[in-house]
Order: structure tokens, then sequence, then C-alpha cells
């Protein structure tokens, strides 16, 4: 019997791939020391480069970012997915070694953080080591809890090597059309674990010398719907990191290697600074707060497992705070549980969603990086679905609780934006984009598919303060949306579009409309077997009003088994291709089984030969009072088939609108009135189960949101919802009380007056005064002028000249101190010296920090009848789940906001400016 | 080139380029020696400038129209008319027919329409997108019923009922065409062609008969894609029929001064057709084709293989490669933010032209260039202009580059000191630099812009700069061309002395020439068998032969001999299941076997691997022939390079002046360019002024005038 006699010599381990000799984590822990000790991003007090020739440093940015849109251009020709080639769902970027993002093309920018996380990951876990990180690796990542939204964002990474050390990884991501998950599909809704959720890249290397491995590809082919698909698109990201490692090793060539990796941190550095320049250029410092939600009902569909069959809500409990630095800090602590389901996120989800709602509105330009990440900060509580922790459920989905929340930073800056005067950009809230058409089966070829009906990248955007809201143009998660062509949709699916058209009543209605969505509506065709779900046909507002326009309307499910749709066409009849209204639905006209129902999520259903299906759109939520539209837009509205006439008439009170406020008056409450009567209803647990349960699951997840509530409707310390809570350890939450005026005095006391350096003004080329800003408000402007002011650089003094043009339109002579909303400012009462909220018909509403809708009048539309005032049938939630809340000048009976939440919800406090360190800190001068 | 006697020339090829501001004559005479004419353009009758355009060119060689024009055998026209007539809203009321349930697509657009053209920021600043105007109101759209799928077969039977209602309420309306575009007729045209014999019987029923053209998609542009095919046959209706009327006003107008030509319009594959011709609206965008064209010409003429075409105006830049002497087509490009179906030469434009915005961004306290300019209005050194922002051409007058008393030769004075103060105060005061380091600096980085874009194209094909000569036109191109060009290695930079006016040199370039594509989804797969094979490729040769059809039908409406005609036979192929094809000449023009598909398939890899050199290859999954494509075109008379005498030495200096070239103030020769001759070679620094451009000359660069009119920009080193 042989005997083993000598311990077999272990090979060196290569030598640091780090820059200097260090280790990749060595680089990880001092860039991440050197910001924690100075602020500054690897202590970068100084730019060095760019201040001694700023020239150059820009010529440098722009042929590193070229290199990134070009790689783009060039690959996305590769892709056979309609995903990419007609949504362009692919974006490239380059990142330091520690993996910090430098410079990103256009695209899903949502992965500019993401793809960063990944890096990092690998970093921190020694992926240098094991497996090694050589030249020519290919690594590939799709793990949300890693660095990622979910799985159906497949990066590729490839490591950028000068003389042996890694000076950059280069990264594409692209959203596949089938990840292999439990259901056909991106975004799939049946997983309830991460087991389910498909194909799963670890940051695994998939490739070397360049070259994917075979098992890779093999691996993949077998585990997607769409291999041939999934390949190609493999074979896209790759193309697109080499071409731009070949443009950053040119570069090096050129510029030499030290002076790369100079401009690398300091690129970020400026971004950093940047971020936090126009943050206080466009914003006002002070609290901003607001609440999302959306649900998921569960409870009757038998092919859901067990723990998974309920009916639940998802709360996005939403605050920013802009400090007198100009640093941003999104908070969602106090969101509701985790759970059984595929709408749980991963911070790397979230940090994705900030980032797309900032670079379509606060940094647009092409300088974007993870400077900004440095200027901001996530707070988030493991075990909440904004925030998975290591709960083992899915994230298939995580963008739609994610899409609600998100509304939360556009009224944010919207909110700021009208007190500064910046009125051309503020923007209403997305909607989810919806209805998502997804499903597989054997397709019009014979082959086994899986498809995703992207055609939801062009929605309804929020009204506008100049001009309609956006109609189907775009979504949340990419700005530059499509819907593409039928005759290309209709290559990847059996599905027959029997039309795409405007679907009235989407845009919630406001002075400014919410932009309107489509409905589409497919014939299955040319298939034995496929089946098909309906994803965002909810009741839930999701994308809320703002300054008193209406959210945008609800979708719905109808879909049409065994229709006689071919029958009806031979027989020459005048058969409906569109369902049009919710509220006599043309495609009752089939025959049939049909099914029409509020439910956000039908999961799988088989259809076949002959069945219809409708994806219903909805759309973004109307700005400022309706009763302010003018009868020229209503009438546009109606003749261009965003609204019809019956419904035009009620929502706009167009006969007479006088009538309309008094009216408003007449049926509304003092709120404080509603406020006991709401107070009752709480103790007394007159609330749905779901409701409860979301209530119950934010209090004991996180106390001071619990204490925040007790505090709002003055209940016991240690008051409690009868509810069970399955996913959350706590099954109570900490006793506390916290009243709404130390709540605002506690975020006073934080707030500090401060004028950060080098402020010094820039000059700037502007047109801009007080007639020209009236024609902007008032819209005399043409699209072409309108759109030179967005584009150019802001006027500095704009706050000023916004101010005195708001003052001439009052007939008050107490000075505005803040605009604070449409017909809403913070004024200094002469008489007593006071700061109040005052409403443009005169009403003193409080003092200037309190909650103002606590003092106005207040009407709340909780049942159909009242939904149905306003709404179409099936375009507006029940009652029990959320109620719609209409708060009133009590003089004027002006619209001045609206809150859709469900009953028991605090009245949000929305806007807390800091007074004290806008007007000292940033403006220098003293309040007046 | 206008400096011989007069009885010595006789005209032959008349090119011309009405731009938005200018419009540029181009005559060629017997012997390939040319003058180059030039008036403000008349937007409102395109005849008046384009015959004070040519009486402007002719003059140069002593001749009138009268004279010149009856001699003259080839007419060649490129315009913006039919762009501004869609510009600006002002086409024909149109009728639309569509399938039922797609009656809002004109509204709904797609959504890319309403960023198109944006610049980098403000296709993310999601408030800036909009929906354009559409060119037909709903209320002319009509919906009929009936489904035809992607295979072709017919799904739902058309709806007639519709098809009648929708004809006598378009008729009712008033309207002056109708368009038809329905699902999947490009697969199958039973139902457009059904719809087109009920529109004729309900036409036929109010004796319109001769009134209210129709536009038919499947007819007139039958290719995949129903939003850009619906688009272009609008636009066909909408834009391109009213120009036809008016390029016929202009062709009765040089009839009238005696041509004996037919004039030809520069259409959008590069090569030109009738104004009779039935895709009229493939001549919407021509100028900046015939840049290409010519480029392409040229190189033909002097052995270059690999070119980057690079033209420079006042607002953009567009860029074009030549491999092995040909140009990549594109079969939906955009124009004026419409997606559209018809080929397109292969260009790109960036949005930075020398007369491009200069701003510091307040925040970054960096520059940015454009993307808008002052266009016409030049800048804050030109007070008549309006101009408060300052923009490229400021920072060159600054610098001493530009003449402010020979701008636009002499047409109008700027005021340089007005600049200077402007750009001190806009640009050097906040980057804290000396007025000449901020000016020179941002040009330098506009042209490092420039040069990046410009390289960009040939380094994601794969290639290497050293493969290619830059050929450098536009008005701006040789202001600018040392700065873009600087460091890389070009195998040569050439600037023909007619940069200017090349656009419309290239027309003269342009072979007349009809191009029809017709979509066919034929696959090629591994899995077929040989029959199979040679049966798909014998469907694309039997589309070719009625294709060739088309082609002689129109060369037969301009009186042409159809059996003159040259066949080039093309087809869009890709790897089966992708979605964007490619242009892929056929090595063959007849295909029937087996071989036949593979040959095909070979040219298609060698297409694929050169367009997107770095991706793999996928020969795996079979391929598909999307479209059959056939090109024919008949002789036409082309322009001469002519060969002129070489003489050694150097023009004489015109005056000196004091120019900031990169750090500090030279005293530079400045010559008129007219008094350069072939075999002159100028050191620089130096700068060449002419009324239609400058080209300055740095320090470290020399440029020499060939004998065909070409200058040389060389590095001194080399």
């Amino acid at each position: 019997m042989a005997t083993i006699d000598a311990t077999r010599q272990l090979e060196d381990r290569p030598a640091p791939i780090g820059w200097d000799g260090k280790k990749l984590s060595q680089m990880l822990d001092r860039s991440e020391q050197l910001f924690d000790e100075t602020g500054y991003y690897h202590g970068l007090s100084e730019l060095a480069m760019k201040e001694s020739d700023p020239l150059h440093f820009e010529k440098l940015f722009s042929r590193v970012r070229g290199g990134m849109v070009s790689a783009r251009e060039t690959a996305l020709n590769i892709s056979a997915s309609p995903i990419v080639r007609e949504l362009g769902e692919i974006c490239f970027a380059l990142y330091t070694p520690e993996g910090d993002n430098v410079a990103l093309s256009t695209g899903i920018i949502v992965h500019v953080h993401t793809m960063s996380e990944a890096i990092k990951y690998m970093v921190r876990n020694g992926w240098e080591d094991n497996p090694g990180i050589q030249p020519g690796d290919i690594f590939a990542n799709n793990q949300p809890t890693i660095g990622n939204v979910h799985n159906a964002d497949v990066q590729t990474f490839v490591p950028i090597f000068v003389d042996g050390e890694l000076i950059a990884w280069a990264g594409g991501v692209i959203h596949v059309m089938d990840i292999g998950a439990t259901t056909p599909g991106g975004v799939c809704v049946a997983p309830t674990t991460r087991f389910d959720d498909g194909i799963d890249l670890h940051c695994m290397k998939i490739g070397e010398h360049d070259e994917l491995a075979q098992w890779h590809l093999k691996r993949v082919s077998m585990q997607s719907r769409a291999p041939g698909l999934y390949v190609l698109d493999e074979r896209t990201r790759l193309a697109g990191c080499h071409l731009i490692r070949d443009s950053v090793e040119r570069l090096v060539l050129e510029e030499g290697v030290d002076e790369f990796k100079q401009f690398m941190r300091e690129a970020i550095e400026d971004g950093r600074r940047s971020f936090k320049s126009r943050v206080r250029e466009l914003l006002i410092p002070g609290r901003y707060r607001s609440a999302g939600f959306t649900e998921a009902r569960y409870a009757d569909k038998t092919e859901m497992p067990k723990r998974a069959r309920r009916d639940q809500i998802m709360h996005g409990a939403y605050e920013a705070v802009v400090d007198a630095d100009g640093r941003w800090t999104t908070d969602l602590r106090g969101s509701s549980a985790w759970g059984w389901h595929s709408f749980n996120a991963t911070p790397a989800a979230q940090q994705g969603m900030q980032w797309i709602l900032f670079t379509q509105t606060l940094i647009c330009n092409d300088k974007i990086n993870d400077g900004a990440f440095y200027a901001t900060e996530l707070k988030l509580t493991p075990g909440t679905w904004a925030d998975l922790g290591d709960a083992p459920c899915s994230s298939s989905f995580p963008w739609m609780p994610m899409f609600t929340t998100s509304t939360g930073y556009l009224r944010a800056i919207s909110r700021a934006l009208q007190s500064r005067g910046y009125v051309e950009e503020i923007v209403g809230t997305y909607t989810v984009s919806g209805n998502v058409a997804q499903g597989g089966g054997i397709d019009q070829y014979g082959q086994i598919s899986g498809f995703m009906n992207f055609e939801i990248g062009a929605q309804g955007q929020g009204g506008k303060y100049v001009l309609d809201g956006l109609d189907y143009g775009a979504a949340v998660f990419n700005p530059e949306g499509d819907m593409g062509d039928i005759e290309m949709w209709e290559l990847v699916k059996p599905m027959i579009y029997l039309s795409r058209q405007i679907k009235p009543y989407t845009g919630g209605p406001g002075r400014h409309r919410g932009g309107s969505s489509f409905e589409s509506v497919f014939l299955v065709h040319g298939t034995p077997d496929f089946e098909v779900e309906n994803i965002g046909t909810g009741g839930m507002f999701t994308s809320p009003g703002l300054f008193g326009g209406y959210p945008g309307a609800q979708a719905y499910v109808h879909n049409i088994y065994d229709s006689d749709v071919y029958e009806q066409a031979a027989a020459g009849n005048a058969y409906p291709v569109a369902d049009v209204s919710g509220e006599e639905l043309a495609l009752n006209a089939f025959g049939g089984e049909h099914v029409v129902k509020q439910d956000p999520y039908t999961l799988m259903q088989a259809m076949k030969q002959g069945d219809i299906y409708l994806s219903s759109g909805r759309g973004g939520g109307g700005l400022g009072d309706p009763l302010l539209r003018s009868d020229e837009a209503i009438d546009a509205d109606v003749a261009g088939g965003h609204m019809q006439a019956d419904w035009a008439q009620r929502a706009y009170g167009r006969e007479d609108r006088d009538k309309a406020r008094a009216e408003r008056l007449i049926r509304a409450r003092p709120a404080s009135e509603w406020w006991a009567e709401q107070r009752e209803r709480i103790l007394a647990g007159d609330l749905i189960d779901p409701v409860k349960t979301m209530f119950a699951e934010s209090m004991r997840l996180e106390p001071d949101w619990a204490a925040e509530y007790r505090g709002f409707w003055d209940l016991p310390e240690d008051f409690e919802f009868e509810a069970v809570t399955p996913t959350v350890v706590a099954q109570a939450s900490e006793p506390g009380k916290i009243a709404p005026a130390d709540s605002v005095g506690r975020f006073l006391a934080t707030a500090e007056a401060h004028r950060p350096e080098g402020e010094d003004e820039v000059p700037i080329a502007s047109d801009m005064t007080k007639e020209l800003l009236a024609d902007l408000v008032d819209e005399k402007l043409s699209r072409r002028v309108v759109h030179d002011i967005q584009s150019g650089h802001k006027d500095r003094d704009r706050f000023d000249t916004w101010v005195a043009l708001l003052q001439e339109g009052v007939d008050y002579d107490d000075p505005i101190v803040l605009p604070y909303g449409e017909g809403l400012n913070i004024v200094r009462r002469q008489e007593d010296g006071e700061l109040v909220i005052r409403t443009d018909a005169g009403a003193d509403l409080c003092r200037w920090d309190e909650n103002w809708k606590m003092h106005a009048a207040v009407f709340v539309r909780d049942t159909d009848e009242l939904y149905q005032e306003i709404y179409p049938p099936l375009a507006h939630p029940e009652g029990a789940w959320m109620e719609l809340r209409e708060y009133y000048c009590p003089i004027s009976g002006h619209l001045l906001e609206t809150e859709a939440v469900p009953p028991g919800y605090p009245v949000v406090h929305e806007y807390l400016p800091d007074l004290e360190g806008f007007y000292g800190g940033w403006l220098g001068r003293e309040i007046p | 080139m206008a400096t011989a006697a007069a009885a010595t020339h006789t005209p032959r090829v008349l090119a011309i380029d009405a731009g938005g501001t200018m419009t540029d004559t181009f005559i060629v005479d017997e012997a390939g020696g040319f003058v180059v004419g030039k008036a403000q353009t008349t937007p409102q009758d395109e005849s008046i400038a384009l015959m004070q355009s040519a009486e402007d060119a002719l003059r140069q060689w002593e001749l009138t129209i009268d004279g010149a024009f009856p001699g003259i055998r080839s007419g060649v026209f490129s315009g913006t008319a039919m762009l501004n007539r869609l510009l600006s809203r002002k086409g024909l009321d149109v009728g639309v027919i569509v399938t039922a349930g797609q009656e809002d697509s004109l509204q709904m657009e797609r959504g890319i329409q309403t960023y198109l053209g944006y610049s980098y920021a403000d296709r993310l600043h999601i408030a800036t997108h909009h929906h354009n105007d559409p060119l037909v109101p709903r209320e002319r759209v009509a919906g009929v019923r009936g489904r035809i799928d992607l295979f072709g077969a017919e799904v739902l039977p058309l709806r007639e009922e519709d098809v009648r209602e929708a004809a006598r309420a378009l008729l009712d309306a008033g309207v002056q065409g109708i368009c038809v575009s329905l699902l999947f007729s490009y697969r199958n045209p039973a139902h457009e062609a059904r719809v087109r014999e009920i529109l004729e019987e309900e036409k036929a029923a109010r004796s319109l008969n001769g009134d209210v053209p129709l536009f038919i998609s499947s007819e007139l542009y039958p290719s995949r894609r129903d939003f850009p095919r619906l688009n272009t046959t609008v636009i066909e209706a909408y834009a391109a029929e009213p120009s036809r009327q008016t390029l016929r006003a202009v062709r009765d107008k040089t009839k009238a001064g005696g041509a004996g030509f037919e004039l030809r319009v520069m259409a959008s594959h590069g090569g030109t057709i009738s104004i009779d011709a039935e895709q009229l609206a493939t001549t919407l965008v021509s100028g900046p084709i015939g840049g290409v064209v010519g480029a392409r010409w040229l190189a033909d003429q002097i052995g270059l293989n690999s070119v980057l075409c690079t033209d420079i105006g006042g607002t953009s830049f567009d860029i074009a490669l030549l491999v092995d002497k040909k140009y990549d087509v594109t079969s939906t490009p955009d124009v004026a933010r419409f997606l559209l179906n018809m080929p397109l030469v292969q260009m790109d434009s960036v949005g930075a032209g020398c007369g491009s915005f200069v701003r510091i961004d307040p925040n970054a306290r960096r520059p940015e260039i454009g993307p808008d300019s002052a266009g016409a209005s030049i800048g804050t050194a030109w007070p008549e202009g309006g101009i408060k922002t300052v923009s490229i051409t400021d920072l060159n007058l600054v610098l001493g580059r530009l003449n402010p008393d020979y701008f636009l030769g002499g047409q109008v004075t700027l005021d340089v000191e007005r600049a200077r103060a402007e750009v001190k105060r806009q640009i050097a005061d906040p980057l804290r630099l000396g007025i000449e380091e901020a000016a020179s600096g941002t040009i330098e980085l506009f042209e490092a812009q420039l040069r990046n874009e410009a390289v960009g194209r040939i380094l994601a094909k794969g290639y290497s700069p050293a493969d290619f000569t830059l050929l450098c036109y536009g008005g701006g191109g040789p202001l600018h061309v040392a700065g873009y060009t600087e460091g890389i290695p070009y195998q040569q930079v050439l600037i023909p002395e007619w940069a200017a006016g090349f656009s419309a040199f290239g027309c003269a370039c342009a072979e007349f020439e009809y191009r029809f594509d017709r979509q066919v989804d034929l696959p090629l797969l591994p899995t077929q068998s040989d029959e199979e094979r040679a049966q798909m490729v014998q469907l694309v040769s039997q589309t070719w032969r009625a294709l060739e059809e088309r082609v002689r039908g129109e060369f037969q409406k301009s009186g042409e001999d159809p059996d003159k005609v040259t066949f080039t036979h093309m087809v869009r192929m890709q790897y089966y299941g992708q979605l964007v094809d490619i242009e892929v000449d056929s090595p063959r023009a007849d295909l029937s076997t087996a071989e036949d598909a593979q040959a095909l398939c070979d040219a298609f890899e060698t297409t694929y691997q050169r367009m997107y050199a770095r991706a793999a290859s996928s020969p795996e999954l079979g391929y598909l022939v999307a479209q059959a494509i056939v090109k024919g075109s008949t002789p036409v008379e082309q322009p001469q390079l002519p060969v002129l005498e070489s003489e050694q030495g150097t023009p004489p200096v015109k005056e000196t002046r004091q120019v900031w070239w990169t750090d500090g103030y030279v005293e530079t020769a400045i010559y008129e360019m007219t008094d350069v001759r072939p075999g002159h070679g100028l050191e620089g620094p130096a700068i060449l002024e002419a009324e239609s451009t400058t080209f300055p000359i740095p320090p470290n660069r020399r440029a020499r005038l060939d004998e065909r009119g070409i200058f040389h920009l060389e590095n001194k080193e080399a």
C-alpha cells in the first residue's frame, strides 16, 4: 500500500494586480478610509489636474465618455432582442479597480451603481486570489443581493490591464428576454423565493482569453427559454466591453498610465462636487416626505405556495433630506416587510432607482458617474421589501413597489423647483409601467420561447408645470422610452395586435393633465400551447397628483377565452378592436368567457388560438387644480382621444366652475374634525386586514415610524395593530410616541445655515426676465424657446424673479418668503411678524413649519360612488384599500393637494423647508 | 479654376445644392474644369436662386444661361425645400388608411421620436421630451378591419365596408391624397391592393380619377417596420408630392433657359433620380449625401480605397466612411425626428459646427460646446446678429485665425473687440484663464471632440486610421481640419480647393440610378437540405427580376433606353433571429443552387465582420435574407478631374498678422487661396483665405496643392 510521503508544494499566489503593488481589496479599503476621513473621494481636496489644465481634463472626459457611447451604439446591433434593439435596454460603463464608476453610456442608467456594487463584491471577497483576475477574463453577474436590480439584468465585466496592473473595469448590462425563472419572461411574478428566480450568475468567471466558456454558453442555452437571444446578448455585452477596453488602452498609450489614473479619480470627485453644486442651484434644503403603495392579491391564487397566498400591500415610506451642504439623503425606513412574492428589493436596486431619477432631472448631463453616489446617502431597514436583507425571498420584480416609492423623488424635486421658480423643470410622477404582457410556450415558429412585451417602455408621465404630461413617451426606468414597432413585436410572440391606441382617461385630470398611456389588444394566434400573465393591472393609484392634480388612472384585466373573433370577422361584423373605456367595455361585443377584474398579477393563464388579451396602460398624475384647466385644453383632450366628453364634464366641472368650487366647500370638513373621526376608526381597528398588516409591519420593523404614527393620531404609546406579520421577526412594535411638532423640531434642530466654499458666480448669458417667466408659465412661448430654457444653464437670480412675479399676482402686500406650491406661499405676516402658510385667496392656514393640510378643508373619496364622480369604473381603487383625500383652500375651494393612501394613513407632511438654511446659507441673506 | 479664357469652356454638367442659406452651383465643362457660383437661397421659389447662382458661375467663364444651357447634358438638383416643408408642417392635406386599431399611430408616434436628434444630456432630460405635431390630424386617419400576419397569411379578412366608409369620409373631407399602410402589407399586399381598388372606385364615382393620388405602402416602400413605413408613405404624399410640383417649376425654368437636359434629383441612396420618380421622398436628404457621393467619386479617380469623409458646416459635423470605395447604407434612418423606411447613405451627424455655442457649466465649471449654434447669426462678433452667447467663430476671431474684414468674402464685418470682451466674460474669467489660453484651449477641446468622433468611427470597426485617407470639406472644414487630424496617423489628409462647394460637386458626380428594395424574409438554415436552400435563393433571384422591371420602368419614364441599364444585386441579410440586417452585395446576379446560397452567406460573413469586426460571428444560427435589392443605373456625364501644370514656389503673401497658435502670438503670413498654384508648398504657420472658407496651417504642419487642385496637409517632420 502506497503512502503519501510528501506534501505537495502549493503554487505561489500571483502578485497583486492593484496599483503600486497593492491588492484590489487594499485599494478599496484605502479609498473608503480616505473618503470617511476627508469627505473627498480618495481624499482629493484639490483637483490638481482639472485646476492646472481644465480644458485638457475635459478632453479626456469627452474621450472616455465617447468610448462608452460608441461601444453601445456599435454593440447593440449584434443583439437580436427587441428589448435591446427597439428599446435600448443596454448600457456600458467604465469603473476604477475598486469599482467606482467613471463614465457611462446612455441606456439603462439605473446600472451606474449596481455594477459598481458587483465589482466591489468581487474585490471584497478576494476574487483576485480565487478564482483570480487575469487579462482576457470575463465575469458575469446578475445577483440582486450583490449588485443588481433583478436577475433579468445580466452584467458582463472585463478587467483592463496595463503592464500587469488592473487599471480599470469595463462593464455592460442588458435586460434579457427570458431569464429562465420558474415562469417565462424577465420580470417574473410567480417566483416566491430566490431559488425560483432563474439563471444565477454570482460574479462568475464565464470566460478566459477573451472567449466565452463553452460550459457557460451550453448552460445558459439550456436554462433560458430564449437561448438564441440570450447568447447573442452575451456576445453583445462582451463586444461592447472589448471596445471599451480598446479605447482605454489607446488613451493610456497616448496619455500615460499615471495621467489616466489621476484622471479617473478626479473625474469622480468632480462628479461629487457637481452634484452637490447642482442640488444647491436648483433645490431648497429641507425635509420632503411622501408614500407609495402597491398591492398583491394572492389570497385566492391556488397556484401559489400556501404561505404566499395573502393579500398584501407594499408600503414605501419615503423621506428625502437635502442638507445645507447640498447632500441628498433618501430614507425608506418605515417601509413594510418583505414577503413571499417577487417584489422584494435589494439596496443595489434602490440605488438604481435613485440614479435613474436623478439623471433624468437634476444631473442630466454627460458627467454622470459615481461621484454623485458619494454625495448621497440611502437609509434602509433590512427585512423590509425595500431592503430584503438576508431573506431568501424572490426579487424578480422589485420595480413594482419601487415605482410607487420613486414618486417621492419627483415630488420632492418638483416642490423645491417650484419654490425656486425653475418651473420649466417640474415634472409630475411616473406611473407603474403596465400592463406587462409576459409569457411563453410554443411560438408561431413551433419553438419553445418566452417573451416579455416591453412596449410598456413608453407610458404617460405626470403633468408638468409648463405643459401637460408627456403622453406614451417614457418609463421610470428609461427616459429614452419607446414602444417599438408592431411588426417587430409580432416576430417574437404568437399574439397579433388587434389594436394599439390611446387609452382615454388614463392621465390624471389637473390644470395640466397627466400623460396618457395606450392599450394594446392581442389575439392569440398560431400557437398550440401558450400562457400569458397580466402584470400591473391592480387597483391602487401609483402615479399621485401634484399641487391638486388627481392621480393617474388604474388599469384592469380584460381577457376573453374562446372568443368568436374569427366568426365575427368572417361574417363581416364591425367587431371591436379595443376596449376604449372602463365604463362600457367595447370588447364585451365578443362572445366567449370574459374575465374582467382589477388584479395586479393574474399569474400565468393558459391561452389558445382565438383568445383575446388586453394590455391596458395607465397614465401619469395630473398637476394643479383640474378646475383651472382651460376649455381649449379640455376640447383638445376630447378631440385627441385623451378623454371622453362626458367624463371631461365631470372631472373639470366645466359647466360652472365657481359652483363646483362652492360645492367642494359644502361637502368638505375641517381637517381636525375628520382627523378625530379617523382616530376613532383606527382605535376600533376598522380597517381591512391587508391595511392593518401593512401598518403592523412598518411599526414592528421601524420604531421611529411607529412612534410618529402614534404621535400623528395621538394614540397610546403602546398602540399596536392586531395583525399577523409572518415575515417580521418582532411580533410587537416598540412603544413610543413622537408628536408631529416634535418631529419637525427634531429635523430643524439638525439643520444648519452653511454657505459652502467656492460659490463664486460663473456669469451666465440669460435672457430670463419677469415678463419672459410669466410667458413661460402662461405657455405663450414656442416649444423651441421652452426647450432652450430647459436645456440652457439656469439664471441664478430666478428665485427673486419668481417671487416678484408671484407677488404681483396676489392680493396681499405681505412679502412672499417662499413659494410653497400652486396657490400657496410662505408669507411674512406684517401685522405680527409671523411666517405663515397662506393660500392665494388669503387664508392663513398655519405656521410655516406645520402641516398645512391639517388646517385645510378636507374631502375624502372612499366609495365607488365618490370615485366615479371623477374616474370611470375600473380606473380607480376600492375605497377600503386606498382613499383619495382632497385638501381645499377653506376660502376659495381651490384644490391645493390630493393624497392617495390607504385609510388610516397619517396625513403626510410633505414639505418642510429649511428656511434659515436656504436664506442664511445658500442665498447669504436674512429671511425677509 | 476660373482663369482660362471663355472660348475654351463648354459647360456639360450643372449641379445645384440649394442649402438653407446659400444656393451653390457647380458647373463642369468638357475638359472637366469647373466653376462654383453662389446666390442667396430663395425659399419661396428655389428656381430664382438656382438661375442666379448658375449665372454667377457662368459669369466666371464669361458665359450666359442662354449660351450655356443648351449644351449642358446633365443637371442635378439637391435642395432643402422638401425638408423645410416637413419641418414647417406646410404639406398637403392628406388622408390616411391604416389597419383598424392603429388610427392613433401618428399621434402616438414611437416614443423614440420624442427625443430623436437630442443631445446626450437632453436624451436623459425628461422634461424636454415632446411629441411632434402629427402630419395628419386624427380625424383624417381611418382604420379598416382585417389582419395579415408576419408570414403573409390572412388572419382576419378585410372588411370592405370599412374601406368604403373611410374612402367616402376622406373624400368628403376634401383630402389632396390618400395614403394606405396596413400591417404586414410588405409580406402580403392583398389587402392594400383591394383597398386601392375600392378607393379607385369611390374616386371614379366622384369623377376624381385624375386627382387625389393614392400612396400605397406595399407599392412604394415594401419593407418591414410599420411605423417607419407609415411615416415614409405619409411623407411621400405630404411633402414629396407638393415638392414634385416645385421641382417641375425648376425644370420648366431651366427648359425655358434652353436646357436640353432632364433635371434629376439627388436621392438618399446616393444616386440621382428623375423628378417624376415614384419614390420622391427619398430626396428628402440630399445635400449631405452629395458630399459622400463626391468623396466616393474622388476616391475612385485618385485611387483611394478607404476614406473618412468629414464635413463641417455651421451647425454640425457629418462623418461617413468609405471602405473599399463603398459607403454603408442604412435602411431605417431618421430625418427631422421621423423614423423612415428608405435606404440612406450612412452618416453620423454630431451637433458641433463652427458656429456652435460655447458655455461654461456653472456647477462643474467646464466648457460645453453646442449642441445649439449661432447659425447664420455668426456669434457675438456680429452685433447685428443679436447673439449674446460666444460661438466657436468668436474664438477663432480673437485668436486671429479668422479675418474680421474678410468673413464670407467681406460681406459682413466682425467686431473683434466685442468678441474679446464676451470671450473674457463668458469663458476666460470663469475658467480663470487668459483670453487666448481659454479660446485656444476651447477650440482644442472642440477639435478633440471632432477628432474622437472621427477616429472612433474607424476604430469601432476594427480598422486603424493608418488605413484611411481623411477627406475634409464643407465651409468650416478647412478651418478646423488641422486640429481634428492632429496626432492621428491618417494615410493622407486631403482638402479639395472646392471644399466649400463639395456637396454640389458630389451631386454632379452622382449616377442616374434607381434603387428598389423588397422584404423577402427567406431563411437559409443549417438544417435545410440543399434543395431547400436552392429554392430560397431562387426566390431571391425572382424578386430581383421583378425589381429590375421596376427600375427599367422608371428609366423609361425619363426616356432612357431600358436596355442600357446596368444592374447591381444586393440583399439585406442577418443571422437568423437577429433584428438588424446589413446590406450585402451579392457575388452573383442570378442565384439558383445551394452553392449560390453558400456564396451569398460567405459574402454576408465578410461584410458582417467588416461592420462588427470585434463581435463574434454566429453562423450556427443560420441566416435570413430579409430584403432583395436592385440598383440600376445608366451612364451620365460626370466631371473629370483636371490635371493642371505644376509649378515651383509659393504664392504671394497677401499680408501678415498676429495669430495665436498654441501658446503665443506668431506673426503669420496670409495668402489668398486662389493665388495658390499646383505644386506650391506652404509651411505653417500660414493662413489661406478665400471668400467661402479659411484654411489655417499651424506651425507644425505644411500644405501643398497637387495638380488636381487638392491640398495635402502634412506634418513638417514627415
